[in-house]
């Protein structure tokens, strides 16, 4: 019993660093959700920047920890100012969207810089405090513990005092409730904007090095999935407040810590997001969230900036199908058509993006735990049910479409970015399923030996096959896009984007038309998720990552969200610009984030404009 | 830089022309080896470790000669470890005549989605980092020499049992190879008559230990077992300590790397490490590599990537020495015939290397007890 209870207060000491690391990150994202509306994808990134500046103060300059602890906090209001000023402020008035992926591209750029200036090789971190232990029974708590519980719960007092109790801190309130009503009220809101990412990227700063210093590890690639951490944390308290989002990562790290301790460590991340999933269906402004935030505007929708998206023209567009069909023809290159298979494949994924996020308005962040659910149906099909191509391919997608449809199912109460969060949770749950039910899926083994696809005895598997099987799936895919936005369907899909309550009044089953959405982005998902199963021959979890769904994205965004050819755009441009950017070798993330800023300084809604 | 300035330019060449050179009849003309690996990215370290192997194993080739008088070369395409690039590099590799042979990917994930290709174009993919079992059985272009866990398992169980624990957790990385490895080493430990109270899986991202780690010390066992990679390791062994426990722990030999004194600094200090060669081993073949590599690297500490890499490009230079016909003109079907016909290669891993033609992998195996001590690692001397 002794040895129990001392596990157990082992366990709560461990959640409760953990959560205090989480509750900085998810109060930094708060403060720019609050104040700019919007989801920073870079601040992932800025913790890491805020690492390495405390290493580079400890370990190469031999600064103590409370003098390294400033000066990160310092590099990382300047890095957030950075963010601000050349990813966020440029689109202001450009749909959220679009300073969503220019976040993407500021992080990849911040990330490629880190792996250049100081190697991809993890660094560690000397030891800052005495290793001395007290002892509690079984379990112990050392020095360093306590100065990390105690550093992160100081910058929390101090953000509360400062937000709650100065003047400063009023106007970053008011700027955040209503920016507009505050702009009235002689705050300037722009000032507040930079100010917001500069406080944000300090703390998220601060705790970069808190966790460098706790695990004496750090590398530059761990930013995405910290930035993952501190949205879970940030909705699974409420977005609306940033003690509440505090709370909610406090939350996640002591349920992470006791969800380990009673079903093992590969478990982390389902016990994570099943949280936050079990939560938002519960009380969906987040656990600690007040009553929920006042209307804002869509995510997507409304109040557009001026600029026409350009439409193709009809012969245009059946020209440009044409050529695409008659492309290998002219093209002896297998590598070059190979990219662009791969790209067709993509483009499909990027318009089942674009039709629940451009059409739909809701951003789905898990999108590759749909393609994986695709892949998996196709790999287990054929390779144990020996089921043939199509059947298999036509039943994977179906799959995708109802078991996407029956996830989604609690999420479609939610609204704005708690949607989006929640799919984000969606993804990751497939991700760990795959990973942990061995019986169905060999978990981490994978699924080898996936047969070439065959139609009507013709062999589809050599790149000229593939490509002709995700150019008609693609053109399969758009047709199907097109249609659903021509028919009223489509109309009430974005009617409900527009605005949910007036859709609601006039009798529109509102969660039923989300779900349909959702099942539709979930069938072309999972089409194009079984396409890759059969391109690869082999399958792993590892295979349908966060990094795609967010790539998916990328692709839909950039090409101009809810815009079927910019979709397709969209994908071959991100899919052969890596390809295309081999000459920069180390640069090449660096020179791809640069890439996507600069598009958008030029096309804010993307390519061929969005929706 | 020079390297790196040469593998972009062919990136480009191959990239722009696809105009057929022939393949090498002159004896000038280099043989060209095209390595698909991760030099951006999560993974980048292990690619960059790649490359300091491949650059001392071509310094000692081409210093004999190389391949029939031909010089050996190689072209880095950067995949990042991502499936969607492996398959692109891999076309790119089976369109461009000079590459006679193809290596990588870092993970069987990366690796096996270009399987396919390779194989269908008759280039053989020696995929030396991929132990996934499901690996060769991409065709008969799919070769590994990666240590097989099958051996290194029960050398590592032995190990544990003879530093006499009998109660171990067992702390295994959740991919395709700790999966494989793990589920080999636990049912060694059982034969050996070691109990395994605690099992915990972890994910590849994971960085905190602590609540497996009170669990295990919960349950009472006197010693852990680990399977995973240095940089885990080296979280795992700091972990377990700053909780003041002191038990033994016994790693798996891809920890027999610098790295990991590196990271995990004092709390490294004593743990035992099942590897597969010691660098103070008196072989030849280590001696003349250690040597090499201290010339080569001075100051740089040998990682258990580089090793592997310097090996399976001289493992990779016997094949093609012995694919190339009398003027040294080397064909793919010849490279793929040739690596069931190579025998007893020197290496630093294996002692001697030679591939079982059924399997298409490795089935020999050394093995070196090695103890850390004073932040490098040392042959046991056989005391606890």
């Amino acid at each position: 019993m002794g040895s129990f209870l001392a596990v157990w207060l082992g366990q709560t000491v461990n959640g409760l660093i953990l959560g205090n690391i989480y509750a900085l990150l998810a109060a930094g994202l708060a403060l720019i959700f609050g104040v700019a509306g919007l989801v920073n994808f870079a601040h992932g990134s800025v913790y890491m920047a805020g690492s390495y500046a405390g290493w580079v103060a400890m370990s190469l300059l031999g600064w103590p920890l409370w003098a390294a602890l400033p000066a990160a906090a310092a590099v990382g209001a300047l890095v957030g100012l950075g963010i601000e000023r050349f990813a966020v402020r440029p689109f202001r008035r450009s749909p959220h969207v679009s300073s969503l992926l220019a976040t993407i591209g500021a992080g990849m750029i911040l990330d490629d810089l880190a792996e250049i200036v100081f190697t991809p090789n993890p660094r560690s971190f000397p030891s800052a405090v005495p290793a001395r232990r007290f002892s509690l029974g079984l379990a112990s708590v050392g020095v360093l513990d306590l100065v990390i519980l105690g550093a992160s719960a100081a910058c929390a007092a101090s953000l509360f005092a400062l937000l709650r109790y100065t003047k400063a801190g009023r106007a970053l309130r008011a700027a955040s409730q209503d920016s507009e009503a505050a702009q009235f009220m002689g705050v300037r809101v722009s000032r507040m904007n930079a100010a917001a990412f500069a406080l944000a990227s300090a703390l998220g700063a601060i705790a970069g090095v808190l966790v460098g210093l706790y695990y004496n590890f750090i590398v530059p690639s761990s930013g995405l999935q910290a930035a993952l951490k501190g949205f879970t944390a940030c909705v699974l308290g409420g977005l609306s407040s940033v003690p509440a989002s505090m709370a909610g990562g406090l939350l996640l790290g002591l349920g992470e810590s006791y969800g380990v301790a009673i079903f093992g460590a590969s478990a982390r991340d389902l016990v994570a997001y099943a949280l936050l999933l079990g939560a938002l269906f519960l009380r969906p402004n987040g656990v600690f969230g007040g009553p929920p935030e006042a209307p804002r505007e869509a995510l997507t929708g409304s109040f557009l900036p001026r600029g026409r998206s350009l439409k193709l023209h009809p012969a245009a567009a059946a020209a440009a199908a044409v050529a695409a069909a008659l492309l290998p023809l002219a093209i002896g290159s297998d590598y070059l058509l190979q990219v662009l298979a791969g790209a067709w494949i993509m483009a499909l994924f990027a318009l089942s993006l674009s039709l629940v996020g451009g059409m739909g308005g809701v951003i789905s962040l898990g999108q590759a735990g749909l393609m994986a659910i695709g892949a998996y149906a196709s790999a287990l099909l054929s390779v144990g049910a020996r089921w043939a191509f199509l059947p298999s391919f036509l039943a994977s997608a179906l799959l995708a479409a109802a078991i996407g449809t029956l996830l989604a199912t609690p999420a479609l109460r939610l609204k704005g970015h708690y949607v989006a969060i929640a799919t984000l949770g969606i993804g990751e749950i497939v991700d760990q399923a795959i990973l942990n039910w061995d019986s169905l899926t060999r978990g981490a083994l994978g699924i080898a030996g996936i047969p070439a696809p065959r139609i009507l005895g013709l062999d589809f598997s050599s790149v000229r096959g593939f490509y002709y099987l995700g150019l008609a799936a693609l053109a399969l895919g758009a047709l199907a896009f097109a249609a659903v936005g021509a028919s009223p369907l489509g109309r009430t899909i974005r009617a409900i984007r527009e605005d949910e309550v007036a859709a609601a009044s006039v009798g529109i089953d509102v969660r039923r038309y989300k779900a349909l959405t959702f099942g539709l982005s979930a069938l072309l998902a999972g089409a194009a998720g079984s396409l890759t199963a059969y391109l690869y021959t082999y399958i792993s979890y590892e295979t349908f990552g966060s990094g795609l769904s967010i790539l998916g994205i990328a692709m839909a965004i950039l090409g101009g969200f809810g815009n079927l050819w910019g979709a397709i755009l969209g994908a071959l441009v991100l899919s052969g610009l890596p390809e295309l950017l081999r000459f920069a070798a180390e640069y090449r993330s660096l020179v791809y984030g640069l890439a996507l800023i600069a598009v958008l300084r030029f096309r804010p809604r993307g390519i061929l404009g969005g929706e | 830089m020079t390297e790196r300035a040469l593998a972009a330019a062919f990136a480009a060449f191959s990239l722009f022309a696809a105009a057929p050179l022939g393949i090498g009849a002159q004896k000038a003309q280099p043989v060209v080896v095209g390595v698909s690996g991760p030099l951006t990215g999560p993974v980048a370290q292990y690619g960059l470790a790649w490359k300091k192997g491949f650059d001392l194993a071509l310094e000692e080739i081409n210093a004999r000669g190389g391949i029939r008088g031909r010089p050996l070369q190689y072209v880095f395409s950067d995949t990042q470890n991502d499936p969607k690039q492996t398959v692109a590099v891999a076309q790119k590799y089976v369109a461009d005549p000079r590459i006679v042979l193809a290596t990588g990917d870092f993970s069987s994930t990366s690796s096996m989605a270009a399987s396919a290709i390779y194989q269908r174009a008759g280039l053989v993919q020696f995929g030396f980092n991929n132990s996934n079992p499901a690996f060769p059985s991409g065709g008969d272009c799919c070769w590994s020499n990666s240590p097989s866990d099958a051996n290194e398992a029960p050398a590592h169980a032995a190990f544990v049992r003879d530093l006499g624990l009998r109660k171990v957790a067992v702390f295994q990385l959740n991919t395709d190879w700790g999966k494989t490895a793990g589920d080999l080493t636990v049912a060694a430990l059982e034969k050996d008559g070691v109990a395994v109270a605690v099992r915990e899986a972890y994910l590849p991202d994971e960085r905190d230990f602590r609540a497996a780690i009170l669990k295990a010390a919960a349950a009472g066992v006197d010693g852990f077992v680990f399977v995973s990679y240095a940089n885990d390791a080296a979280l795992l062994v700091q972990q377990i300590r700053a909780q003041g426990i002191r038990l033994p722990i016994v790693a798996n030999g891809a920890n027999a790397t610098a790295d990991f004194p590196r990271l995990a600094g004092e709390a490294a200090e004593g743990v035992y490490v099942a590897g597969d060669f010691a660098a103070d081993d008196p072989r030849p073949e280590v001696r003349a590599f250690v040597s090499r590599w201290k010339a080569k690297y001075p100051g740089q500490d040998i990682d258990f990537f580089s090793v592997h890499a310097y090996d399976s490009m001289k493992l990779a230079a016997a094949v093609l020495g012995a694919a190339a016909d009398s003027k040294g003109a080397i064909g793919r079907r010849a490279v793929r015939d040739a690596f069931a016909e190579v025998k007893d290669v020197p290496s630093v891993l294996f002692g001697k290397v030679s591939f079982n033609p059924a399997t298409r992998k490795v089935d020999s195996f050394l093995g070196a007890r090695l103890v850390i001590s004073g932040g490098a690692l040392r042959a046991w001397d056989g005391r606890r």
